[in-house]
């Protein structure tokens, strides 16, 4: 038994690092091929982190310890939050115990409170713009995190998203109830947020459009490469929340040899929500910047309102 | 919770989200438009309640909904809509902040008011089954939002938009609680309609609202 | 009793008839179809309709014959009145026929036995009276207008939601079988309490009188007249048929007493004259509303005394200030002086009317406000009755202090060019006159 379940861990915490990188590479071929491109490979992701691991890392004159080591504590914080949420093995792991789905939702926030606070380390003005930027966003996009994971748990009137997840499997019609429904509209509208996909951000070169990557300006080498993976992380951490918590519980094994099948059943639904975020990211226009308040504002009043909803609603 | 409870449920809260819809918008044809989508949702559910209760009297009501309301009304606003441009829309709604400050409102007025003093309800129609009057939060939410889109806006067609839904908010309620006789409802049916008449009226001489110096204290 | 139910029919749809002669005569058909109207009123005193559709006391009774008298009064004084009007925004005959269906819909509300078809009523009231205010049309009287539109149609929505409650409880919405009923609930307890809310956007209770100076100081005078002597008593009606299923006194007393200070607070600090007066008749409309609330014998009759004597001191008050507005041009207290000079009778009138709606003894208000405020002290509410009294004083000296100053200063050639006017306004002001000293008769004789 506890072999399995230390299987069960380390199976769960090397897929979800390791492939993490991958979903965005498979999200930028196909996007190519909508346009008509033939797109990066869908391991362009992974030669850009083996690239950077090789580079120099330059670190600024005014910067100081929390520019250099924050990033290693934000890969830390991570891979902790990878091993206490179901993300591959829909069965309690090691380290689950350590937190519930509140605490997911805070070490979320702390990650990206530290991010910014080395990011003002580094002590240059374009940072500090681009911090300034993402805090005016940020924080409105922390409170709907929080509230739509309160919001998800009180289905099952506790923080464990293991439970939630396997009430949902065995009780289809509660995922139509009111606070399952518009918690998962918020925090589907937040991914697209967390994650920089297109109405709200477009990653890359031009900084107009730039909200969390503001963040990186002053990285490089290494250090680059290890905030670059760390978001992969992230954005696969909050997908699979949608995916396994919110949008499909179904699906997932549990009992000892077959949850090995978990991988290609995740990376199905993975395929099936960057399809979403593609038809999503290739049909709206970017928001302009002021807009993505709105944006936030939006999925804040949704989780907060159907969160007292719930409360009211059996 | 059966499978028809939570239909209603989903419609009334597609109908809180159009009231919500109404109040992010700055263009005045969007909200003319969210308002119909909105009695038609309300007719919708009022077809519902009337194919669960078979009660003819909730077929009569859904179909004035939809003549009233849904056409009428928004035939009468949008005739009324300047041509010039600088009348096609709102200026200088910051939207994110209304709308926290209108969840900080709904949250208050209505939560605080459904459970102080409707949590005792009990509703005769088959959404009562389960014991508790909570499917009447939506029309509240519905009435405090109308009241919101009134004080938070400036435009004569905002504040005529955030009256019609009060006013849907209390069909809504009434549906929900123990129909009004369809007589008193057709008549208030019409009274709305020619206060939109005549507001729209209004509309052709002043568009937006501000504080005047002679109309102080 | 056929004839009863005639008669009533007959007293809502005459004015409404008038509107026939719409291109010909409706001026004249207006004041025709007020007079015939009246009479059919004095002869429904004593042949009342039997309680089924309509529901008619001698309360309502009172009501009645207050719209009819000021609605004669009004029409006969616009007749003058709009020929001064710079730009109009309605044309004379629409005036007309909407100042009868303003009329109708108050008599509608007032008789009807149903609570739903009352709101329907009131909100007729709003819809068809919301374009008399742009008849004088400037900018402020089409904000005015909007306001009025825009808050009291909002804040008698809340109504409507008492009325479902009410007719979630009771099964039925007929006003003599729900007087009758006596339930007692919490969710009764909250239906009333809302009405306070919805119908007390029309009356102009404290936090939600808004629109209320507004609509009063835009208005042209006869429908301001309109507004404050009979529009007003005419929610405050609706409101007590509410308010006697369930009486929520404390609520209500409070509300009203707030209303009072806050009105005469407002009133010390008014620099148009037509304002002022708007506040003097919220300050009285919820002097009204405190002895329905009190519900004692003493303040019911109290109430309709002063509403009564109110109605036609406040319409003398409008019609006084139409005159100076007419003569002068001014709407300032400040820019007026020497009207004891330049406008006798009209200057004779607004002294007379002041005095009667702020309570000054020989007139009606005065025994009304006495009355009201006797049957508070028997429900021993001493602070009430202090707060009230120290606002009334208050009132009283700063409309009469603003009155007089405009009357007894400095000599000023005549300008009173009309007769009509100032005698319609010298009449309406004497009515309250009459009014107390026909009660202090009567209640000596009864004594």
């Amino acid at each position: 038994m506890d072999m399995i379940t230390l299987a069960e861990t380390l199976t769960q915490y090397f897929f979800v690092v390791l492939s993490a990188p991958l979903y965005a590479g498979i999200l930028a071929k196909l996007k190519g091929m909508v346009e008509s491109r033939q797109g990066p490979s869908i391991f362009q992701p992974y030669y850009d982190l083996w690239k950077l691991f090789r580079k120099v890392t330059i670190i600024p004159a005014g910067s100081g310890v929390f520019f250099k080591y924050i990033p290693y504590v934000i890969f830390g914080i991570y891979s902790l939050i990878a091993l206490i949420i179901p993300v591959l093995v829909p069965v309690p792991i090691y380290f689950t115990a350590s937190g519930d789905f509140l605490s997911g939702a805070i070490l979320f926030s702390l990650a990206a409170f530290l991010k910014t606070a080395a990011a003002m380390n580094s002590g240059s003005n374009y940072v500090a713009l681009g911090v300034s930027r993402s805090m005016s966003f940020n924080f409105l996009s922390e409170g709907t995190l929080i509230t739509v994971f309160i919001a998800v748990s009180l289905l099952t009137a506790t923080n464990n998203p293991y439970t939630t997840n396997a009430f949902l499997v065995s009780h289809s019609l509660e995922n139509l109830s009111l606070a399952h429904i518009f918690s998962t509209l918020a925090f589907f509208m937040l991914f697209f947020y967390e994650t920089g996909k297109i109405p709200l951000e477009s990653p890359g070169v031009q900084e107009l459009g730039m909200i969390d990557e503001g963040l990186n300006y002053e990285y490089s080498g290494k250090l680059l490469a290890i905030n670059r993976w760390s978001s992969y992380i992230k954005q696969y951490l909050l997908g699979s929340v949608l995916l396994n918590v919110f949008l499909l519980p179904w699906g997932l094994f549990s009992s000892s040899p077959y949850f090995l099948l978990d991988i290609p059943v995740m990376i199905a639904k993975w395929v099936l929500l960057i399809l979403i975020v593609l038809v999503v990211e290739t049909t709206l226009a970017k928001l302009r910047l002021f807009r993505v308040l709105d944006y936030l504002a939006t999925a804040f009043t949704f989780s907060i309102l159907f969160l007292i909803f719930a409360e009211v609603i059996p | 919770m059966n499978s028809v409870d939570t239909v209603v449920y989903l419609i009334s809260s597609l109908i809180a989200i159009s009231a919500f819809y109404i109040q992010g918008q700055e263009f005045i044809v969007s909200m003319i438009r969210g308002q119909s989508v909105q009695s038609v949702l309300i007719a919708v559910v009022a077809f519902i309640i009337g194919w669960q209760e078979r009660s003819y009297d909730f077929f009569i009501l859904g179909a004035l909904i939809i003549v009233l309301r849904a056409f009428l009304v928004n035939y009468f606003l949008q005739k009324r809509i300047p041509k010039e441009k600088v009348y096609l829309y709102e200026r200088k709604v910051s939207l994110s902040y209304l709308f926290l400050l209108d969840l900080i409102f709904i949250v208050i007025s209505v939560f605080i008011i459904y459970s102080i003093a409707f949590s005792g309800i009990v509703l005769h129609s088959f959404l009562g089954n389960s014991g508790n009057s909570a499917v009447l939060v939506f029309p509240l939410t519905l009435f405090f939002q109308g009241l919101f889109l009134i004080a938070s806006r400036r435009t004569t067609f905002t504040q005529i938009i955030g009256y019609v839904e009060e006013e849907n908010s209390l069909v809504l309620f009434a549906m929900f609680l123990l129909p009004i006789p369809i007589i008193i409802e057709a008549s208030v049916f019409l009274d709305v309609l020619a206060l939109v008449v005549i507001s729209s009226i209004v509309v052709l001489e002043k568009f937006t609202h501000e504080p005047v110096e002679e109309l102080r204290g | 009793m056929i004839l009863g139910q005639l008669l009533a029919v007959l007293i809502i749809l005459i004015p409404g008839a008038a509107g026939i002669l719409y291109r010909t005569g409706i001026k004249q058909a207006s004041i025709i179809g007020g007079s015939v109207d009246l009479a059919i009123a004095g002869i429904m005193y004593f042949i009342r309709p039997q309680v089924g559709f309509f529901f008619i006391q001698n309360s309502t009774m009172v009501f009645i014959v207050m719209v009819l008298a000021v609605y004669l009064l009004s029409t006969v004084y616009s007749t003058r009145y709009l020929k001064g009007v710079e730009v109009m925004g309605i044309s004379e005959p629409t005036y007309y026929l909407l100042l009868n269906l303003f009329t109708v819909s108050m008599l509608f509300s007032l008789e009807v036995n149903n609570y739903g078809l009352m709101w329907v009523g009131i909100e007729a009231t709003t819809i068809s009276s919301a374009l008399l205010l742009i008849t004088e049309k400037t900018e402020t009287s089409l904000e005015a207008t909007w306001r009025y539109i825009v808050i009291v149609s909002a804040g008698v929505t809340f109504a409507f939601i008492s009325i479902i409650l009410i007719y979630y409880i009771l099964g039925t919405l007929s006003v003599s079988a729900a007087i009758a009923s006596h339930v007692h609930s919490r969710i009764m307890v909250l239906a009333v309490s809302l009405a306070l809310i919805g119908f007390g956007t029309k009356v102009g209770v404290f936090p939600v009188h808004t629109w209320l100076p507004d609509a009063h100081s835009e208005a042209p005078s006869p429908v301001s007249a309109m507004f404050s002597g009979v529009l007003l008593p005419t929610a405050l009606y609706v409101l007590y048929r509410v308010y006697e299923i369930e009486p929520v006194r404390d609520l209500y007393v409070w509300f009203a007493v707030l209303s009072i200070v806050a009105a005469s607070i407002f009133l010390g600090y008014q620099v148009r004259y037509k304002r002022m007066f708007a506040y003097s008749t919220m300050e009285n409309m919820n002097l009204a509303l405190l002895g329905i609330a009190a519900g004692g014998p003493l303040g019911i009759t109290g109430a309709l005394l002063l509403l009564l004597s109110h109605s036609f001191g406040k319409a003398g008050a409008f019609y006084s200030s139409g005159n100076v507005l007419r003569f002068t041009g001014k709407k300032k207290i400040a820019e007026i002086s020497g009207m004891g000079t330049s406008m006798p009778y009209t200057s004779a009138s607004l002294l007379m009317s002041s005095l009667a709606v702020t309570g000054a003894p020989p007139f009606g208000t005065f025994f009304g406000e006495f009355l009201i405020l006797a049957d508070i002290l028997s429900l021993h509410m001493y602070a009430q009755f202090i707060i009230v009294i120290i606002s009334l004083a208050a009132a009283f000296i700063s409309m009469n202090y603003n009155v007089t100053g405009m009357i007894f200063s400095g000599n000023q050639p005549n300008v009173e060019r009309d007769r009509l006017m100032p005698a319609l306004s010298v009449l309406s002001a004497i009515l309250p006159l009459f009014i107390g000293i026909f009660y202090l008769v009567v209640y000596i004789e009864i004594l």
